[in-house]
């Protein structure tokens, strides 16, 4: 502990200048966390696994001689070999640079629309959970109101009315997505609010977007971070979902989840076609549901199973 | 000695009749009331600068309401409270903010207080720039240095994060927080209930002595007796949302005049063996009253040994000054009986 004969009395002292240097390092919670996260195998295991995956998407269409619209209708549907290592659909298209550009969207739909829900999520749900009362009352009804939409009529009305486009798809599912976000940090918020450290905040005169930024919204992201982590995959099922039914992305564009359609309306007669970009994407989805996993059993000791 | 209700253009705090209730809403179909907590429920003060003023009282007595009603984290439903003559109950929500740093909080719980994802320098660097927001740097380093030094703690863990500091090093974290914006009424919240006993006298001295060199006036809430007594300049005795007993720390405790506070006395253990056998405890039977229906006349009537008259189970009595300096609620079933008998 400290010794009493140290203490000084505030202003009577010229204190010197403390270097920067000289102090001691302290070890954040995010630190500790990244600790924990890189002891857990399966998770450092994903996340290598993710990022090979998705350096092989967005750099591997650049090294391909192929392009990926490009048929070829005299090697249509050959099976996996030297020349093309995943193999050519019906079109004679190589399944490899289809799989790698696929792979480009349904990353990139899993990515934007999972940024746009957490960027709406956090900030509507901390901004009723803070606020509270009948704004957070009305808030929230509104949020009950679009989870009660069925999801996928809510889609076709939309490709109805504004025509398929992959950018309403990005729409739709962010619609979707950021309601359980924002639920979950304004319930977080909502209990954080009674925090002492708060008070503290109010009653040293600081100003509401102060206390949200600074004091709420950074102990709320460690649940956040794991739903976000485990809303990419969900994120990207949906897509194809949607691809699947025809109103994702439109051929002859590909994602996962329309070469998984193509691939399995023949897959009794050319297999590969649907066992690649499955496996890709059936790899990619455990990857992000184990870095999830990781990273709530790190930012959450207590949680952690042994 | 001033009276209750001082002068608000010169004492330095002065409550006249605060009242904080809350309203507990009207039920979903029939719209009656839930009824309303009246948690402080009519308290006038006067605190000079440089006291310290213990605030004790059972749990839910309101100490804790009427404490953050002085800071302000509540508005009051009626009363008004002066500080330094200007009447803080009177500002807008929107304009006190730049008022709150003339009066500042020590919390309870040092591990709920202290924001977890931020670093003491953080922490307090964000609190010295509300007095000075120009500082920055190597010169807003320096000030939390001194800040750390003054609360006994090394400078050189400024860096920390509170999960990395023993609860007594955080409550002087917490501390430092509190003295940063450089105020002149700190209300300590049961500062050490939350900390080992061996830790509490040390944080009970730094407060005595930072109140003492730095000039601050002091509200230090505690249902502890003992630490009470032992930092207090005068005692104010809390029961049902109402001041029923007020006076000099030493009057309070050796010469008690209300039952409830005599009753309060008496739990306090003695450290003598012999002394502590012979201590003449006064047992209160029952739990205070909710304060949502609490009793008419003097408050204490459903839990006092001595049976009252009618009269003071309808019509409440009044706080007189029955020595000077040394208030009371003017029972005479609660005051001036010998209890000990």
């Amino acid at each position: 502990m400290t010794d009493h004969s140290e203490t000084a009395v505030l202003g009577k002292d010229s204190a010197p200048v403390i270097a920067e240097e000289e102090l001691v390092e302290g070890s954040s919670l995010w630190k500790d966390a990244w600790a924990r996260l890189r002891k857990n195998k399966v998770a450092v295991g994903s996340l290598v696994v993710f990022v090979l995956i998705c350096l092989f998407c967005v750099l591997g269409p650049f090294l391909s001689p192929y392009d990926s619209n490009a048929q070829d209708l005299f090697s249509g549907a050959e099976g996996p070999s030297a020349d093309h290592w995943f193999g050519t659909d019906t079109l004679g298209r190589d399944l490899m640079v289809r799989v790698m550009v696929g792979g480009r969207i349904s990353l990139m739909v899993g990515l934007v629309a999972t940024v746009v829900a957490l960027a709406i999520g956090v900030i509507y749900g901390a901004t009723a959970g803070y606020i509270g009362g009948k704004v957070d009352a009305s808030m929230m009804r509104f949020v009950d109101l679009l989870y009660a939409l069925p999801f996928t009529i809510f889609v076709i009305l939309l490709m109805v009315a504004f025509g398929r486009s992959m950018w309403l798809m990005f729409v739709a599912i962010g619609c979707v997505e950021w309601l359980s976000m924002a639920r979950i940090v304004r319930s977080g918020v909502l209990s954080l609010k009674k925090q002492e450290f708060v008070e503290a905040a109010v009653s040293l005169g600081y100003s509401h977007s102060r206390i949200i930024l600074r004091h709420l919204i950074p102990n709320v992201l460690g649940p956040v971070i794991v739903i976000a982590t485990l809303t990419v995959p969900a994120v990207m099922l949906l897509e194809a979902f949607l691809s699947f039914l025809g109103l994702g992305v439109q051929p002859p564009n590909a994602s996962w989840g329309v070469l998984i359609n193509e691939g399995q309306a023949n897959m009794e007669i050319y297999p590969w076609l649907l066992l690649f970009p499955a496996a890709f994407f059936a790899v990619t989805l455990f990857c992000l549901n184990f870095i999830g996993d990781g990273l709530r059993d790190a930012l959450d000791p207590k949680s952690a199973k042994d | 000695m001033n009276a209750l209700i001082g002068n608000p253009q010169e004492d330095f705090l002065v409550l006249d009749e605060v009242k904080t209730h809350f309203d507990m809403g009207t039920t979903l179909l029939t719209r009656e009331s839930k009824g309303v907590v009246k948690a402080v429920d009519g308290v006038s003060l006067t605190i000079n600068k440089g006291e310290i003023l213990g605030l004790v009282g059972e749990s839910g007595c309101g100490k804790s309401t009427l404490s953050r009603t002085i800071m302000q984290l509540l508005r009051p439903t009626s009363g008004h409270i002066w500080l330094k003559g200007r009447e803080l109950s009177a500002i807008s929500d929107a304009d006190i903010r730049s008022e709150r740093i003339n009066f500042q909080m020590i919390f309870q719980d040092p591990y709920a207080s202290l924001n977890p994802r931020m670093t003491v320098l953080d922490t307090l660097g964000e609190a010295v720039r509300t007095r000075h927001p120009e500082l920055k740097g190597d010169a807003l380093r320096g000030r939390v240095a001194e800040l750390l030094r003054t609360v006994g703690m090394n400078p050189f863990q400024m860096k920390r994060y509170p999960h990395e500091f023993s609860g007594g090093q955080r409550q002087r974290v917490a501390i430092a927080r509190a003295l940063a914006p450089e105020p002149e009424l700190i209300i300590a919240d049961e500062p050490v209930s939350a900390l080992d006993v061996s830790i509490q006298s040390q944080i009970l001295n730094l407060l005595k002595r930072l109140t003492r060199e730095l000039g601050l006036t002091m509200i230090f809430i505690s249902h502890d007796l003992s630490v009470v007594r032992y930092i207090s300049d005068r005692i104010a005795v809390m029961y049902l949302g109402k001041i029923i007993e007020l006076g000099d720390a030493e009057a309070i405790v050796d010469h008690p005049l209300h039952i409830y506070t005599k009753a309060l006395m008496s739990a306090i253990p003695e450290p003598d063996p012999n002394a502590e056998r012979n201590r003449h405890r006064i047992v209160l039977e029952g739990d205070p009253p909710s304060p949502m229906s609490p009793p008419d006349g003097c408050k204490f009537w459903p839990r006092s040994p001595v049976e009252h008259s009618e009269e003071l189970k309808t019509v409440e009595p009044p706080l007189v000054e029955m020595q000077p300096g040394h208030w009371v609620s003017n029972c005479p079933f609660c005051v001036g009986t010998d209890h000990q008998a």
